[in-house]
Formats: structure tokens, C-alpha cells, sequence
């Protein structure tokens, strides 16, 4: 790459930590590190929401799903506006009311320490883990196609996140957040331009190929529990893992709980409700649009060059017979299309795994073929999605230690510096945890895929817990046995009905965890503690 | 809910509800359009 996108690079990863820095204002006290003394305007909150799910792996891995997919991911998110407006209506004003630092707190004023500790330690498992892999994704690319080791590729986006994030606290996030999404939205604009513009058939005509590619396909009507995306699964499915994971999820809670006024609140989450499906279009869009590319012009044979290095050292004379085959075919997509298969299936002998190079198709594109500088805006840009994600985790990583187990167990009168010392410490502490694991996560990725299943087992669980605690008869005992035979039942259905979508599995937890809880709190009689409408 | 509350939440609703109509067509549009 030309050294002036490294410029570019540098440049913007230098200005967002002292950006960052300078946002540190107000951090001298546990409220401003992990609230910003809940004084943030409701746009800020709802661009840092959406930056805080915009991760490295949807600027190349979903741009590359649009590639060789097409547009139906977007169904996917389906389910999230209706969400928002069911979350702006009952979590927001109950979490928001209560004066909390984490979501998890409020159960324990709804219902009892044990359903605080293990929801807040089922929290704590997961992102920390599942941090990692939003720093791998991304490492592992760039080292393959930089030919950098993967510890420099991981420190390149770790370190400065782990930096701003600790010394500006939430209020630093947020900002930068803000910076990066502009950044990141300009960058995929930019790839769509210089595709259209690069395109040597007109647009209309691009449109044409990939339609006739099935590239534009949007909607799937049919109502298969075993189909991962169509349009049922993302209504009902996506609806409860939103309202999880925007509800429940001290990554996203913590956001809106720093917002100025219940309203702010509620209007930050409306921000997502209006515009993550065109957004989640516009990225799909790019994939599409680099596909039609790839139809008209030479594309690689295969992209990713690491694997296409060790192919070329492993099997010279066939790959070599392929090339030739790849190239004589240029007017013939299909053709094309089935010699890939043959070099992907060389790679798979190769290496054992099954060969898919999806990640690899859009920083390759962006590397040959983007304008010297707009090369380097997308790299920035990409460390920028993983940074917000990763700092929105860390952040509500290390409240969680400090708020709801330091605070909780060891220590509940500790003095602001001390507690104050001791999130920063954690800060640090879960962001190299998160880059050891990135740094394994070749060797790790199945123990990373069991965790991120497991994930699944209990989101819709713990959604169903919080909508217990907006019923008034629920007690402790009904929401602490409901939860474990929730995700039971999840990790049940999970085990024998395998090909059920793991959409399905939070519509599963969430109603067997309500069902469950109501029936043991009518056996066990009525709950000591308040409920939720009388305390928000 | 009050009925203050209530209709706020019913106007949000169909606010938020529009412009989702309106993207999803032009989605299915595009689909309709470009797709054999």
C-alpha cells in the first residue's frame, strides 16, 4: 500500500486517542467514568449505539456476505425498530428511573443478589470472549494480506482503544464514536463511488447482473424454523434479540443510561430504529456492487494472498494449470466461478479447514483499486468500527467488575479514588484479555464458537428474566429458576432440533423463562421485593 | 400508560413504522425490478 494511506492510518489513530484523551473531562469520579455524569445529548447516544454494533467484522465480513450472498442479511434487522419503540417504552424508562450503573443492579432491587450475579457473570463470559474475536477478525485479515504478524495487527487496533477508553471513560467512547461513524459511513460511500465509477457498464446494467445473480433477492417469505434469514425470523426472532441485546446488554444500557433525561434516552434508541436498516442496506449495497465488479473485471482467483502464497508453494504446477484455465475464461463468469472452487478446494487440503476467503474480498478490492488516500480512509475506517465496538465492551466489561462484583462483594464502601483506580485497572486488564484471545484466535476458534453459541443459549433467557421484573407478581425465586431452565431449554433444543435458527432460540428462552418464572411465582407466592413500575 | 404517554408512543409507532414501510419497498422494488 502506497505510503501516504499509511500516513492517513497513523494520522487518524494518533487524533482519536487525543481526541479521546481530551474528553476525559469529568472522569475524576465513578459517575463520570462509567455515566458521563449522565449528561450526554441524545444524537451522540444514539450514534455511539449504533458504532458499539458496527464492528470491524460488518465493514469486511458483511460487505463480503453482500458480495457472495447478496442483500438478504438485511432481514436480519427487521425485527430492530419495532424493538426500539417497545424498549423506549418499558426497559428504557424503568433502567433510566432507577438511577443504575448497570442493567444487571436492577435486578437485584427487583429481585434478589443470586439473578444480579449470574446475568452479570453470563454477561461478563460472553463479551469478554466475544471482544476478542471483534479484534481478530480484522487482525487476521490485515496480517494476511500485510504479511505483519498477528500481535502487531492485534496491538494496532487494541492498544488505542484500550488507551482512550481507560483514561476517558465512557464520555471518551462516546465521543469517539461519534468521530469514527462519520468516518466509517464516508468510507463506504466512498467504495460505492469509486465502484460506480470504475464500472465500465452503467449502473442500471449493474443492477441487471446482479439481479440476475440473485444478488438483489431481499425478501424470503417462507416460514422455515431451519432457514437463518428470512422475513419471519428476522420479525419475530430479531424482534427478541434486539430487545435483548438493546434491553438487557450492559454494552448498550450503558449508553442510554449516560443520555441527559429518560426522553434522550428514548429518542438515542429511535436514532437506530430509523437508520440501521438503510445503513445495513448501504453496506450490503457495497458487497453487491464490488461483486458486479468482479463479474466484469479480472478478479484474484483467490483473495486471500496468505493462502494463495502457501497454495502456489504447495501445488506450483496445478495451481499454475488453474491460472491458466482462470484466465482464459475471463468472459465466462461461471466458469470462472467453478475454477474458484477448484483453487478454494486446494486451499481446504491444504489446510485442513473448510476455504472461504468472504473476509478477503473487500480489502482486496479496496487495496487495488481505491485512489491512493481513499485506500487509507478505508483501513482507518475499519480500525475505527473495531475500536468503537471493542471500547463500548470494555467499557460496560469493567463497570460490570467494579459495580456488580467489587462493589457488590468485596468492597461496598470503597472510596470513589479507590473504585475509581480499580475500573481503570479493569479496563486494562479485559482489553489485554480481549487481545490475548484475538492473538489465539486462529487456535481458539472453535473454544470462541462454543463460547458464542453458548451466547445464544441465554440472550433471549435474560430477556425474559427483565420482562419478568415488569410483572408485578414474578418473585426471585420464579426469575432465578426461570433463567436456568430457560437457557436449558435453549441449549436443549439447541442439541436435538439443531437445525432450528439460532434466531429462534431468544423467542424460545424468553417465553420459557416467562412461563416458567410466572408458574413458580404463583406456587411460591408473592415476591418481598417491589415491582419495577413503583420503583422507575 | 398515560393517555399523554400513550399517544406519543402511538405517533413514534407510526413515525418509525413509515420509514420503515418506505425502506423496505424500495428494497422490494429493487428486488422486483432486477430480479428474473
Amino acid at each position: 500500500m502506497h505510503p501516504l494511506n499509511w500516513v492517513i492510518v497513523i494520522g487518524w489513530l494518533v487524533y482519536v486517542v487525543s481526541h479521546g484523551i481530551r474528553r476525559s473531562k469529568g472522569t475524576d469520579k465513578i459517575e463520570g467514568y462509567f455515566l458521563a455524569n449522565r449528561s450526554l445529548p441524545w444524537w451522540a447516544v444514539g450514534l455511539s449505539v449504533m458504532a458499539t454494533q458496527l464492528s470491524a467484522v460488518t465493514m469486511i465480513g458483511t460487505t463480503g456476505q453482500g458480495a457472495t450472498d447478496g442483500m438478504k442479511f438485511v432481514q436480519f434487522y427487521f425485527g430492530l425498530p419495532l424493538a426500539m419503540v417497545i424498549l423506549g417504552v418499558t426497559l428504557v424508562p424503568f433502567l433510566h428511573g432507577a438511577r443504575v450503573y448497570t442493567a444487571y443492579e436492577y435486578l437485584e432491587r427487583r429481585f434478589d443478589p443470586a439473578t444480579r450475579s449470574l446475568t452479570a457473570f453470563l454477561f461478563l463470559v460472553s463479551r469478554a470472549m466475544s471482544c476478542g474475536a471483534i479484534i481478530a477478525a480484522p487482525a487476521v485479515v490485515f496480517s494476511a494480506i500485510f504479511g505483519w504478524s498477528l500481535w502487531w495487527c492485534v496491538a494496532l487496533i487494541g492498544v488505542p482503544a484500550i488507551l482512550y477508553t481507560m483514561v476517558g471513560g465512557v464520555q471518551a467512547v462516546t465521543w469517539v464514536d461519534v468521530k469514527q461513524m462519520f468516518l466509517i459511513v464516508g468510507a463506504l460511500i466512498a467504495v460505492v463511488v469509486t465502484v460506480i465509477v470504475k464500472l465500465p457498464v452503467s449502473l442500471h446494467d449493474a443492477f441487471v447482473i446482479a439481479g440476475h445473480a440473485q444478488r438483489l433477492r431481499v425478501f424470503d417469505f417462507s416460514f422455515d424454523l431451519t432457514k437463518t434469514y428470512t422475513f419471519w425470523s428476522g420479525m419475530i426472532g430479531g424482534t427478541f434479540l434486539m430487545l435483548s441485546y438493546f434491553g438487557t446488554d450492559q454494552s448498550q444500557v450503558q449508553r442510554y443510561l449516560a443520555a441527559k433525561s429518560v426522553d434522550e434516552a428514548r429518542n438515542s434508541l429511535l436514532f437506530s430504529a430509523y437508520w440501521k436498516i438503510p445503513l445495513q442496506a448501504l453496506v450490503l449495497l457495497v458487497g453487491v456492487l464490488v461483486f458486479v465488479f468482479y463479474q466484469v473485471k479480472p478478479a484474484p482467483m483467490l483473495f486471500n494472498p496468505a493462502v494463495e502464497r502457501q497454495v502456489i508453494k504447495a501445488y506450483p504446477v496445478e495451481y499454475a494449470e488453474l491460472k491458466v484455465r482462470y484466465d482464459s475464461a475471463a468472459s465466462f463468469p461461471f466458469i470462472r466461478e467453478s475454477i474458484r472452487g477448484e483453487a478454494l478446494g486446494m486451499a481446504q487440503r491444504l489446510t485442513g479447514e473448510p476455504a472461504k476467503d468472504v473476509n478477503y474480498i473487500i480489502p482486496r478490492f479496496v487495496i487495488d483499486n481505491l485512489p491512493i488516500g481513499l485506500a487509507g480512509l478505508f483501513i482507518a475506517a475499519v480500525i475505527a468500527a473495531a475500536m468503537n465496538a471493542i471500547s463500548g465492551e470494555l467499557m460496560s466489561l469493567s463497570t460490570a467488575t467494579v459495580i456488580d462484583f467489587y462493589k457488590r462483594w468485596i468492597s461496598a464502601d470503597a472510596p470513589e479514588e479507590r473504585l475509581l483506580v480499580i475500573s481503570r485497572a479493569a479496563t486494562v486488564f479485559w482489553g489485554i484479555f480481549a487481545c490475548v484471545v484475538a492473538t489465539y484466535a486462529v487456535s481458539l476458534g472453535s473454544l470462541i464458537e462454543v463460547v458464542n453459541r453458548f451466547g445464544s443459549f441465554f440472550y433471549g433467557s435474560i430477556l425474559g428474566v427483565f420482562l419478568l421484573a415488569m410483572i408485578k407478581r414474578a418473585n426471585a425465586r420464579g426469575a432465578f429458576i426461570g433463567l436456568i431452565i430457560g437457557m436449558a431449554t435453549v441449549g436443549l433444543v439447541n442439541w436435538r432440533l439443531p437445525k432450528v435458527a439460532f434466531l429462534w432460540h431468544n423467542v424460545i428462552g424468553a417465553v420459557v423463562v416467562v412461563v416458567v418464572g410466572m408458574l413458580i411465582s404463583y406456587l411460591t407466592g408473592p415476591s418481598r421485593a417491589q415491582p419495577a413500575s413503583s420503583r422507575a | 400508560m398515560t393517555s399523554d404517554a400513550g399517544s406519543r408512543f402511538r405517533r413514534t409507532l407510526l413515525r418509525v413504522a413509515i420509514v420503515q414501510i418506505v425502506t423496505l419497498l424500495l428494497l422490494g422494488y429493487l428486488q422486483y425490478l432486477f430480479t428474473p
